[in-house]
């Protein structure tokens, strides 16, 4: 038995996953006009992950950043390659637990800023006093 | 004297490996593992495999079984995990990519090691150790040390000082150290510190009078054949300073594969030991077909625990297959050969399967009378794309089973998340 798929018969025992199909499944006599087209379909990793290397993905727990768009359970991609800067959503080590904050880093001194305001921002003297673990790059939001 | 500009670039070694790789794995997801003792237990939560410097400074020793620590850990706050291979397989693939990124010339030799082939001037290659030090602990999250040197050998002893000695802060480049404190160190260390020097070869080099790597280095290589081999002669030389032992791109299993685990219970039938050579069988099919490799020899094997010096038992039988093969059919077939040498009733503690005379795949196409029935329907493959969709267990071979896991697999009952390769088990980040 096999599956038509555009002008192809592909055996059922070969790998349906790692064969490049055609996305509209088409009747035997005429050939799709947008098959030549196909490049293939869009690759989250590719668009979301800079450095697969140095990228993780982690799981806010708490309320603390829902100003920023960052609710409990929200996936984060972080990339710890990049440098921590001004304004940037951080993944701080504080007290042994990985925290995330929006990082301010003013003249006055380095602030781990929550973004609600019934949580308090934690300050510090300079970023070494600090170990950021990474930078969020993108939050996976559940709508 | 100067040297003419390509003298002064000879290509040197950097050995590369992670600190206490499992403990760093586990502390680089769970910060506050960070400055306490922690272990990592084998398979089976048997014994430690890896401690922290603060489980060292407890005088907790290589080997030592949990059950024997168990009592204590509360009172030491030791931390005890099961050997979480999913996460540190993927950090390990982590470092090695980055580390490939410093030399297309890389080996890597285990799972927290790799040599890497690099050319610069002493201060060039110093600051490509430390650039790979600091890369590895920022953007994968563990720390590192790096030993450089003209051999192989002399750049695990290089990687070894940076490790020890705090001055070097983690990287060591042999030629920059100067040469009298070079000779002191070797006077210091014993013989058996040298990679691939080891147990009786220690007591026999010994027995000639060298007791000190500075012996060794004073040895002549040919002797030093003689007496020996080949293969302490290369390390003399290595250690001399002339590289012997080649770079190689891909080492790990390339001769072989071994798929071998003691039982968390024993198992005491033949039946039960049948189950475990087809899920080997299916697990050495998958990853020969990983690799694009087929098998000529199965040895499977089994054994009885050590510790129970009674009805000792260690059944092995060799197989030639009928032809190369990644086939889990004709794997798992082949493993059952053990079967009607289990005895009954005895507790067998260990089973396992060997896969040797690997060689690439479809090299050359068998004779039609030796097609292989079970590659020709693409069995293996599928198998492997269930199990890459659905995960291991979801699928199975016969008695491989996949319900549940049979009471045999591995106990990890202090396992921690698998952080980077589950997505129900990431990391948590507060938002407090």
């Amino acid at each position: 038995m096999g599956v038509i798929i555009g002008p192809r018969v592909i055996d059922a025992g070969v790998s349906l996953l790692s064969v490049l199909v055609s996305p509209v499944p088409v009747a035997a006599g005429f050939p799709s006009p947008a098959q030549d087209y196909f490049d293939g379909r869009i690759d989250l990793n590719a668009h979301l992950i800079k450095d697969v290397t140095s990228t993780y993905v982690v799981r806010v727990s708490g309320e603390s950043m829902t100003g920023a768009g960052i609710s409990d359970g929200d996936e984060l991609i972080v990339n710890r390659a990049l440098e921590p800067h001004d304004g940037a959503v951080v993944v701080a080590v504080l007290d042994g637990e990985l925290t995330i904050k929006r990082l301010r880093i003013t003249p006055r001194g380095v602030i781990l800023r929550a973004e609600n305001p019934a949580y308090p921002d934690i300050n510090v003297p300079a970023l070494s006093d600090l170990t950021i673990w990474g930078v969020a790059t993108r939050c996976l939001h559940h709508v | 004297m100067s040297k003419p500009a390509l003298m002064r670039h000879m290509p040197q070694i950097a050995h590369v490996d992670v600190n206490c790789f499992y403990a760093s794995s586990e502390r680089a997801f769970d910060p506050s593992l960070e400055g306490r003792p922690v272990i990592v237990l084998s398979n089976n939560d048997g014994c430690a495999v890896t401690r922290s410097p603060e489980a060292k400074a407890l005088g907790i020793g290589m080997g030592d079984p949990w059950f024997k620590l168990a009592p204590r850990a509360k009172e030491w706050g030791l931390v005890a995990l099961s050997s979480n291979y999913e996460l540190y397989g993927d950090i390990s693939a982590r470092v090695m990519e980055l580390l490939g990124r410093y030399s297309a010339w890389l080996e890597v030799y285990s799972i927290d090691e790799a040599f890497l082939g690099v050319k610069g001037s002493p201060a060039e290659l110093l600051a490509m150790g430390r650039s790979m030090k600091a890369a590895v602990r920022r953007n994968v999250g563990v720390p590192v040390c790096v030993g450089i040197a003209p051999t192989k050998t002399l750049a695990k002893l290089a990687n070894k000082w940076a490790k020890n000695n705090k001055a070097f802060d983690g990287v060591c480049h042999w030629d920059s150290v100067p040469a009298p404190e070079r000779e002191a160190l070797l006077g210091r260390l014993s013989v058996e510190e040298v990679w691939g020097i080891a147990g009786r070869l220690t007591r026999r080099l010994n027995g000639m009078g060298i007791f000190t790597i500075a012996d060794l280095v004073r040895a002549d290589p040919v002797a030093i054949r003689d007496k020996f081999n080949v293969v302490v002669m290369r390390t003399v030389l290595e250690l001399q300073g002339t590289p012997c032992i080649p770079m190689e791109e891909e080492r790990i299993g390339r001769d072989q594969l071994i798929f071998s685990r003691s039982f968390a219970k024993p198992i005491t039938t033949a039946a039960g030991i049948r189950q475990v050579m087809s899920v080997y069988g299916q697990q050495a099919s998958a990853r020969l077909a990983k690799h694009g490799l087929q098998a000529k020899v199965l040895t499977a094997f089994a054994g009885t625990s050590h510790f129970n010096p009674k009805d000792t038992s260690y059944p092995s039988v060799c197989v030639p297959l009928p032809m190369p093969t990644a086939d889990p059919v004709i794997l798992t077939k082949a493993g059952h050969a053990l079967l009607p040498r289990i005895v009954e009733g005895v507790r067998y503690a260990r089973a396992g399967i060997m896969v040797t005379d690997l060689r690439p795949s479809g090299n050359q196409a068998p004779l039609s009378p030796f097609e292989n029935p079970h590659e020709e329907r693409h069995i293996g493959t599928l198998l492997e794309d269930v199990t890459r969709r659905y995960g291991r267990g979801s699928i199975g071979l016969g008695h491989g089973g996949i319900r549940g896991g049979p009471d045999w697999t591995m106990k990890r009952d202090m396992l921690s998340p698998r952080y980077t390769t589950h997505w129900d088990e990431l990391p948590l980040v507060k938002a407090a």
